[in-house]
């Protein structure tokens, strides 16, 4: 059978500006699906953008080869991750000043 | 053990022999019954995340503000800038429990467990543990507890602040308690103090919290916030930290409580031994309802400083004498 783990990695976090997630080592796994609940936002088309990041060392790290998603106002959304070595995490923005957005980020992983 | 003239001796002397057999578990000293043993090459054996309680809705708002952040475990191949992979002590994955880069954060994972009898519980464990290296991102050689290289201890190492090893007991009439092994590596002003502590006072809870009786602060200590609650046992125990941040060398731990008199008995760690029988086990005055036989243990990260702190736990095995 393979092996599986979800992460929570922000729960109930208050986002504003630029901001980067905890690293998050994934080196085992083949395949990798994010998942930002958005629960709450200032406006209600307040934008979050979400670049999926890959290190090798889980100290300097890049833009994987996947586009930044786009959050607008509250939900959800999704996307999968593939080659991306050892370590993910999430680099992104909340766009506007005064903005802010509550969310729930889940990593999850598959072997 | 003496010579195999009796059934039990020749019993123990097989069951020893069987043991050595195997060379996962040959390193390994359980008591009768091996209740769990959690290879991190295959999966993370219940370890999660600790999370404080929360409300009939689900609103996670209403978790206590130092109990909602205890950052997932991670299944870590123990790779570094360096070296690149390290891995573990066997097989490449250990278990990894990862503060974030903020002064008196605490990582706690925990495995849930309920008890079928009373009596002697032995947890052990091969871990080791390192502050992050430095990058131009983290800061970490800025930061405090950051010193001089001197080619032999490195700074970071005075950056690891302390690393616990807990239970959460609750007997059958609801009276619940904690037994605790604490290894303050640093005080809270980073200066090396590599001691053995422990509590004098339970864990506030969710439900004191709930009641008014306690309120703590994001980044407190949960396990007990006051450092004057703490003591330390025998004399201070140093480890092979190995110079640098991404050298990882593994550490025994063996620690054995009884369920049935409520009291500690020993902690050994490497070379040392340390009589556990005389450290108090705090209870709480309150009743507890729904944890009846509650069996979990709980290891913790936490940093002193604003550099991550990480604790790796290559195995674990808890056995009973039940």
């Amino acid at each position: 059978m393979r092996q599986s783990q979800a992460a929570v990695l922000e729960r109930y976090r208050v986002l504003d500006g630029e901001f980067a997630t905890e690293p998050y080592e994934t080196g085992w796994a083949t395949e990798a699906r994010w998942f930002v609940r958005v629960l709450e936002s200032s406006t209600p088309d307040t934008k979050l953008v979400l670049t999926t990041q890959v290190s090798p060392d889980g100290l300097h790290w890049c833009d994987a080869e996947c586009p930044p998603q786009v959050a607008a106002g509250e939900g959800m959304v999704s996307w999968p991750v593939r080659e991306f070595g050892q370590w993910l995490r999430i680099r992104g923005s909340v766009v506007g000043a005064d903005q802010s957005a509550k969310v729930l980020i889940y990593l999850t992983l598959k072997s | 053990m003496g010579s195999p003239t009796t059934d039990a001796n020749l019993a123990a002397h097989l069951r020893r022999a069987m043991l050595d057999a195997d060379p996962a578990l040959s390193r390994y000293n359980p008591l009768s019954r091996i209740l769990v043993f959690d290879k991190f090459d295959t999966g993370t054996h219940g370890w999660t995340e600790l999370i404080g309680n929360h409300d009939g809705e689900g609103n996670l708002d209403t978790v206590d503000d130092h109990m909602r952040d205890f950052r997932p475990p991670q299944l870590s191949s123990c790779t570094f800038f360096d070296v690149g992979t390290h891995g573990a002590m066997t097989g490449n994955y250990a278990l990894k429990v990862a503060t974030r880069p903020l002064t008196g954060h605490t990582a706690v994972a925990i495995r849930r467990l309920t008890m079928a009898k009373k009596g002697r519980v032995q947890f052990e464990t091969y871990f080791t543990y390192k502050a992050e290296a430095a990058s131009a991102e983290n800061q970490a050689a800025s930061q405090a507890g950051a010193g001089d290289w001197d080619g032999n201890i490195h700074p970071s190492e005075q950056q690891f602040g302390a690393f616990t090893v807990a239970t959460d007991i609750c007997d059958d009439r609801g009276e619940r308690y904690h037994t605790v092994v604490r290894y303050q590596n640093t005080d809270l002003d980073n200066r090396f103090t590599r001691r053995w502590m422990y509590p004098v006072v339970p864990e506030p809870t969710p439900r004191e919290h709930l009641e008014g009786k306690a309120k703590l602060g994001a980044t407190d200590d949960f396990t007990a916030p006051n450092p004057q609650d703490w003591r330390s046992i025998g004399e201070p125990q140093s480890f092979c930290y190995n110079e640098v941040p991404t050298k990882v060398n593994w550490h025994y731990l063996r620690w054995v409580i009884d369920t049935e008199a409520r009291k500690n008995i020993e902690l050994q760690v490497n070379d040392r031994v340390y009589d556990m029988r005389d450290v108090p086990v705090p209870v709480y005055e309150e009743r507890y309802d729904s944890l009846d036989n509650l069996l979990n243990f709980y290891v913790s990260a936490r940093t002193h400083t604003g550099v991550r702190n990480f604790l790796f736990l290559d195995s674990v095995l808890v056995s009973v004498d039940w």
